[in-house]
């Protein structure tokens, strides 16, 4: 692989020995492209190539997030397992091998919460999978609705985003999130653990904080009346839950418990009270927080802090109870106008000092490939920036109980990385190559075609 | 005499008492005249005085020291929301011309304050896109603290904003109840909403001739009414007002070309433009820049066929182009999408930041003002902690016409007296409800 | 005294008010009298005589025929003048701010059961419905004269100066038109102008059109062959004395900026006008020379959760704490300024002025500010403002100086004639039902069952006007309950629970009361816990 001067011919990798295969195979697509629609969600791009052999990266920076980063590496891969990371490791003589010099070598990043494959175009209802309606779904899964085959995958990989954690919305409880790899053909290909938890978006008094002179006292008094319902709707389901799985479990134990029939709803969320499936609480302001953390001490639920934009108002409730938060997206806005114009900024340096665990999430789809930029920004008010990698790649393993697969590069664990130019939470650096799974990623998208065909108008 | 002359000549600049401010030893980010590092600004008053190396400041300059630090020109965004009392739509009309923005601005939306703090110095306030024609945009400084009157840009060109596509043919928008969906409903409509805006501003003008010439001949005539939308539309075929135009897709942007040179007016400015990387030699052909935001696609059908590399492909097509926010978050990180250009297309570095700056400056015509950091120039200018195109790096000051508008070690220290003077400001509202609570006990 | 009483009583279910009196001549002596033309009077006269006044000073002579009305301890002003108001119309629907909405078109938003717009040639005179008891709730607070115009719409018409006395609109008429009054009021979605900045579009396009029609008529009249003859436009006639100066234009307008742009408008069209609102007027308190200004003094209010106190912008409280002053301001700064209601309720007319005396304006000044100023803005001095012979008998008689915290009208002379106020019907209505009071009043003792313990909580409760008020005490703190009713069996009411860390939220309190226990649900963010407990005394 050389050091390919002209960044500016677009990101196509290249193994050593000539034209890559992804380059010929690019041509066919491109060519199909032309003839296909621009209906939604064709990706005409392969899933993944199935080649899973045996691969080593020579000569590279290896960054392993998880010890010191290897000045002129070497990084094996055989079967999608790491088997050697090392100044000097041995190369197998069957191996495919890319020159490295000049590249980096980082895992693959992990996005704590994104909608890839959940959607194709927002305004597109067709399109649109990410909440189902009512307020109570634990029952839905992302898992089920994921699209292999959306545009938004190879859009998102090839910047290096090799997993994420899919969430539904919507409601109160929205459903169960899945953490997926994005190479596969099928969902279940795609899955890597699921559920990893069932999301609960807290309800708050407003959808925005009180900003102008109060108006009207009656509407004052409608919002109180339908926030205090809407929590007493939530209790009652958990309450619900917890009979229901007082009572499942007693009929398992003895079939003289008299049968009853199964709510699917209420089964979802057993786990949930029983404390084996997490919950991640979506909050952010600290009113917010603390009635959710309030209500999860009252279930004994095992708990994920998501958004949380006052995190740093709540530490000690939040240490206290050695509750990990997932932080962003961090490319947002505080919510009032007097919020410190750097809080999502700094938040994560925040948890970092106190020792609370944290990842990074972009709460995005189409811009999920921005997740390393998301994290950038925390580095740039004060996290550390190995601190701002591990956001994206340790701490998410640590956090969705993948750790022993995914989040660094050590032998034995997942080869899912990715080649690099840079440092990938620059936005200069072009990501060479991605592997996951140990598989070679096609590294075309749809806007690296588009660009492609138009380059070629006469 | 000669003497006494001089003396007066050197005492003249703090008469005028014209505050003097140096940057100094920062690697410039000129945009218009290379890097220059280890280098020095001079600002007087309003004006940047002096840019280079070697350059001396009077002994009552105040100085800032940026060794280790950037300096770069204040970000220009040709498309923003911010400042707006109300909806920035009037819903009601197709066209809705006569509409504008410097009637509902207002200055204490902190969305202006927080894009301070990412670089950014100057926008185009503009309407929604809810019609083919929204209305008169604004031309502004976000000059935070500073009353509104102040913050639009005096001599700056008088702007109109266009939309086409989905937005103003209502596409995805439900009439509110009791009201019937409105013409257009297809893009066959909005250009014949546009093309008619236009024919009857051409009747307009000649009824008004006509009029004009029966009062030279002392002939008995009513003047026709005044209409607004009409002398707006005039306005722009007399070349008096810049068109704006939202647009996505590559025929519609086309359309609007092709009307424009069919019906004698010039589009300044197409923005999103995320089609226009399609047909972006016809875009140049016409003369129009463009202003797009580099990565958001896939929210409405018609940015579906978005890609990153529309900038590149646009520049290397000879399309005036920049970036710009559409978004009060994008627009305090819109160095960021300038660095994208890099990354998507290989835009090389100087015109990455070019994007951001002067060519956004040049779309609306103050690139004579603004845009770089040149003497002569507006002292707009802001420190960056590092590279800014750079994720890591971060603004520590930000300066329009050499007045300090956003410093971040201000803002840290302000932190605590503001929460001390609500905290004061509450309880004495409290001591005060309970006093009276007390009085009003028998 | 008694007869008086008996008379009261009497009139309790008429619904005429009237204290018919044959000569009309009155002396009222012994009060002190405060004429706002000149320095306040101890021991006064005023006579009044065929509605009008016919002396007031210090010591006029009384004529034999007078009755004469002996008010020792008492004060006399002139009858105040609300300069502001929407009385007679329909309130204008309670606006959400004017509507958020970037990018695409803007959401739906329905607004059901608007009344008509009104338009330039709208006449409030002819369409006020002033009720009894709109005039009566006026009058307790010592306003008699009222500028009136529909709230709603943009063009809201031209208003009418009317006196709250007796009889039909036509005889209680000062001026009419006084002014053309317009709001910056955005309509519903999809009419045009459903925008702030459409509106300012609206006004200015109106305007020229009206130019236009002037022109165009008076060259039509002059000489019409040839020429397209104008169309008849009432809304455009209406606006001749305004672009002629001779009818001001009243600029409804809050903030600064509003205020601003009002005062561009006027500039570009050549505009003689008056700002009222104006509450932000401290800001730009320099910039209105010779602009009258009439500041509305619904100055706005905390919210009641201390959280959401915190919660608001500093911006947002620094104004809240400022726009009190800006009657202070607006004096020292020579302008020319009046208090009124604006979109403020009766009973917010007197604190609001307190408000303002708290906040830097002298007595003297709130006083001028009710009474000549109004006057003298509308052009009516030479009728109302001041206890001055040959002026409107508008006059009230208050118990303390007008302006005390709870210094009540006891007395009020419309167009010369007195005009019972409601407070001496009520106090013989209440002294016949003596000692019915609410089966609720008193002292309970709550004792609240939540999963982590009992919690007791003190509440003493009492029926006025129809409305349950009170406060509680107790482990979750003190203070006033809020939102209370009582039906005679159910009773519903709010306190600001705080915890042990002082965050405070909402306990809403559901129950009934049988006899001396009640019993009910209190809800909570935490939850909904059963109450119970008893009357104490």
């Amino acid at each position: 692989m050389t050091c390919h001067p002209e960044r500016s011919e677009g990101p196509r990798a290249t193994s050593a020995g000539g034209a890559s295969p992804s380059a010929r195979l690019s041509m066919t697509v491109l060519a199909a492209l032309l003839v296909a629609s621009s209906a939604f969600a064709q990706s005409t791009i392969l899933n993944s190539t199935g080649r899973k052999g045996t691969f080593a990266i020579r000569n590279a920076t290896i960054v392993p997030v998880t010890s010191a980063p290897i000045a002129n590496g070497t990084i094996v891969f055989a079967n999608g397992v790491i088997t050697a990371v090392a100044a000097n490791a041995t190369v197998p003589a069957d191996a495919t091998v890319i020159d490295g010099t000049g590249l980096f070598v980082y895992p693959g990043m992990i996005d704590s919460g994104s909608n890839v494959g959940l959607v194709e175009v927002d305004s597109v209802a067709g399109t649109v999978d990410t909440s189902e309606l009512g307020d109570f779904n634990p029952n839905s899964q992302a898992a089920v609705a994921i699209n292999p085959h959306s545009e938004l995958v190879p859009v998102t990989r090839v910047n290096g985003v090799t997993h994420l954690v899919a969430t539904p919305e919507g409601g109160i409880i929205s459903g169960q999130s899945a953490l997926i790899q994005l190479a596969g053909w099928t969902p279940p290909e795609m899955v890597v653990k699921g559920p990893t938890a069932v999301h609960i978006r807290f309800p708050r008094l407003r959808s925005a904080p009180i900003s102008d002179q109060p108006q009207d006292e009656e509407a004052e008094k409608e919002l109180r009346k339908s926030y205090t319902r809407d929590v007493d709707k939530l209790r009652d389901i958990l309450r619900d839950a917890q009979a229901y799985g007082k009572a499942a479990a007693a009929r398992r134990a003895s079939q003289s418990v008299e049968r009853f029939d199964r709510d699917l709803i209420l089964e979802a969320l057993v786990p949930v009270v029983e404390g084996r499936v997490p919950v991640v609480m979506h909050a952010n302001l600290a009113r917010d927080i603390r009635a959710a953390l309030a209500f999860a001490d009252e279930f004994k639920l095992k708990v994920i802090l998501s958004g949380a934009q006052d995190v740093g108002r709540l530490l000690d409730d939040v240490k206290r109870r050695g509750i990990p938060v997932i932080l962003g997206p961090i490319l947002s806005l505080p919510q009032r106008e007097d919020d410190p114009y750097d809080l999502l900024f700094t938040n994560a340096k925040t948890l970092h000092d106190a020792g609370v665990p944290f990842a990074i999430q972009t709460s995005d789809a189409h811009n999920t490939r921005n997740l390393p930029y998301h994290a950038a920004s925390c580095a740039a008010f004060g996290l550390p920036k190995d601190e701002a990698l591990k956001a994206v790649t340790l701490y998410p393993a640590r956090i969705w109980g993948v750790a022993d697969r995914l989040g660094s590069l050590e032998v034995g664990k997942s080869a899912s990385l990715i080649l690099t130019d840079g440092d990938p939470l620059e936005i200069r650096t072009n990501v060479r190559q991605v592997f996951i799974g140990g598989e070679e990623i096609p590294m075309d998208s749809r806007h690296t075609l588009l660009y492609e065909k138009f380059r070629r108008r006469p | 005499m000669r003497k006494t002359l001089l003396a007066l000549a050197f005492a003249l600049p703090l008469f005028a008492q014209e505050r003097v401010t140096l940057i100094r030893n920062a690697t410039i980010l000129t945009v218009t005249n290379g890097v220059i590092e280890n280098g020095s600004v001079l600002i007087r008053g309003a004006k940047i005085a002096a840019v280079g190396r070697d350059v001396s400041a009077p002994a009552n300059a105040r100085v800032i020291d940026a060794t280790g630090k950037f300096v770069m020109p204040g970000i220009i965004d040709t498309h923003s929301h911010a400042g707006v009392e109300g909806s920035v739509n009037e819903v009601s009309l197709p066209n809705t011309g006569m509409v504008r923005i410097q009637d509902a601005l207002t200055n204490d939306d902190i969305s202006a304050y927080r894009q301070l703090a990412g670089g950014t110095t100057a926008a185009l306030i503009l309407h929604g896109s809810a019609n083919a024609i929204g209305g008169q945009s604004q031309i502004v400084k976000w000059k935070w603290g500073r009353p509104v009157s102040e913050w639009i840009v005096p001599d700056a060109p008088r702007t109109i904003k266009f939309a086409l596509g989905e937005n103003p043919k209502s596409a995805n928008f439900r009439p509110p109840e009791g009201q019937q969906r409105q013409y257009p409903a297809t893009r066959m409509g909005v250009e014949e909403v546009i093309r008619k805006s236009f024919t009857d501003a051409r009747d307009y003008m000649a009824a008004w001739d006509e009029y004009e010439a029966k009062r030279k001949r002392n002939e008995t005539a009513i003047p026709p009414r005044r209409d607004l939308l009409m002398e707006t539309m005039a306005d722009i075929l007399r070349g008096k007002i810049d068109i704006h135009a939202h647009s996505y897709r590559s025929d519609e942007i086309v359309m609007l070309l092709n009307l424009a040179d069919e019906m004698g007016f010039k589009v300044r400015e197409l923005q999103h433009v995320l089609e226009g990387y399609k047909v972006a030699r016809e875009i140049a052909k016409h003369g129009a820049g463009a202003g797009t935001f580099i990565d958001w696609w896939g929210y409405k059908a018609e940015a579906y066929d978005a890609t990153p590399y529309n900038v590149a492909l646009m520049l290397r097509n000879g399309v005036l182009t920049s970036v710009n926010s559409d978004s009060d978050e994008l627009a305090r990180h819109l160095n960021h999408d300038a660095a994208k250009a890099i990354k998507y297309g290989g835009v090389s570095e100087e015109d990455a930041l070019r994007v951001c700056t002067i060519n956004a400056a040049k779309q609306l015509r103050l690139d004579h003002r603004i845009g770089s950091i040149e003497a002569g120039k507006d002292a707009d200018l802001v420190i960056w902690t590092g590279h800014p195109l750079s994720t890591y790096s971060r603004v520590e000051t930000t300066f329009i016409e050499g007045e300090i508008y956003f410093d971040r070690q201000q803002d840290l220290a302000r932190r605590e007296a503001n929460r001390k003077e609500k905290e004061e400001r509450l309880k004495k509202e409290a001591d005060d409800a309970a006093k009276t609570k007390k009085e009003r006990k028998p | 005294m008694k007869l008086r009483r008996l008379v009261a009583f009497a009139f309790l279910l008429s619904s005429v008010t009237l204290y018919a009196d044959a000569p009309g001549v009155y002396a009222l002596t012994g009060a002190t009298v405060h004429p706002v033309s000149g320095p306040a009077v101890a021991n006064g006269v005023v006579v009044i005589r065929n509605g009008l006044i016919e002396a007031a000073g210090p010591s006029a002579a009384i004529p034999p025929d007078a009755t004469v009305i002996d008010l020792a301890g008492m004060h006399v002003y002139p009858g105040l003048i609300d300069a502001q108001t929407s009385l007679g119309f329909a309130a204008a629907p309670a606006r959400r701010g004017f509507g958020g909405g970037g990018g695409g078109g803007a959401a739906a938003r329905a607004q059901t059961e608007r009344p008509a717009e009104p338009t330039p040639d709208f006449l409030a005179v002819r369409n006020a419905n002033i009720s009894d008891d709109d005039a009566e709730a006026r009058r307790a607070i010592g306003v008699t004269t009222v500028v009136t115009a529909p709230a709603s719409g943009i063009f809201n018409g031209q208003s009418a100066i009317v006196n709250l006395g007796s009889g039909p609109i036509e005889s209680r008429v000062i001026k009419s038109p006084a002014a053309l009054q317009i709001s910056f009021n955005p309509r519903s979605t999809w009419t045009y102008p459903d925008s702030l900045m459409g509106v300012v579009s609206y006004i200015r396009q109106t305007f020229f059109d009206a130019q236009q029609h002037v022109a165009a008529t008076e060259i039509y009249g002059r000489s019409p062959a040839g020429l397209e003859r104008p169309r008849e436009s009432a809304a455009l006639d209406a606006l001749r004395p305004v672009l002629r100066r001779d009818l001001p234009v009243v600029f409804v307008a809050d903030s600064e900026t509003m205020m601003r742009r009002a005062m561009a408008i006027a500039k570009e069209m050549n505009l003689r006008y008056v700002l009222s609102g104006a509450r932000g007027g401290y800001e730009l308190a320099s910039e209105l020379k010779n602009i009258p200004v009439l500041v509305s003094v619904k100055w706005p209010t905390a919210p009641g959760d201390k959280e959401e106190r915190e919660e608001q912008p500093l911006r947002v409280i620094r104004d809240r704490q400022l726009q009190p002053t800006t009657p202070s301001v607006l004096q020292k700064n020579g302008i020319s300024f009046a208090l009124v209601s604006g979109p403020g309720k009766a009973g917010d007319f007197l604190p609001g002025i307190r408000k303002a005396i708290e906040n830097g304006l002298s007595a003297e000044d709130a006083l001028r500010a009710t009474t000549i100023a109004p006057a003298r803005i509308f052009g009516i001095d030479r009728q109302l403002g001041s206890l001055e012979r040959g002026k409107i008998a508008n006059v009230i008689v208050s118990d303390k100086p007008l302006f005390d915290k709870d210094a009540k009208v006891k007395r009020v002379f419309v167009d010369g004639r007195e005009i019972r106020l409601p407070a001496d019907d009520r106090a013989a209505r209440d002294e016949a039902a003596a000692g019915a009071a609410s089966p609720i009043d008193g002292t309970w003792a709550l004792t609240v069952r939540t999963p982590e313990g009992n919690v007791a909580i003190q509440v003493t409760l009492r029926v006025e006007d129809g409305k349950l008020s009170g406060t509680f005490s107790g482990d979750r703190g003190a203070g006033d309950i809020r939102g209370g009713s009582f039906d005679g069996t159910a009773v519903d009411f709010t306190i600001s629970a705080q915890n042990n860390e002082a965050e405070a939220s909402d306990w809403v309190f559901r129950g009934t009361v049988s006899g001396d226990t009640m019993n009910g649900n209190v809800a909570t963010t935490l939850g909904s816990f059963e109450f119970s407990g008893s009357r104490s005394k």
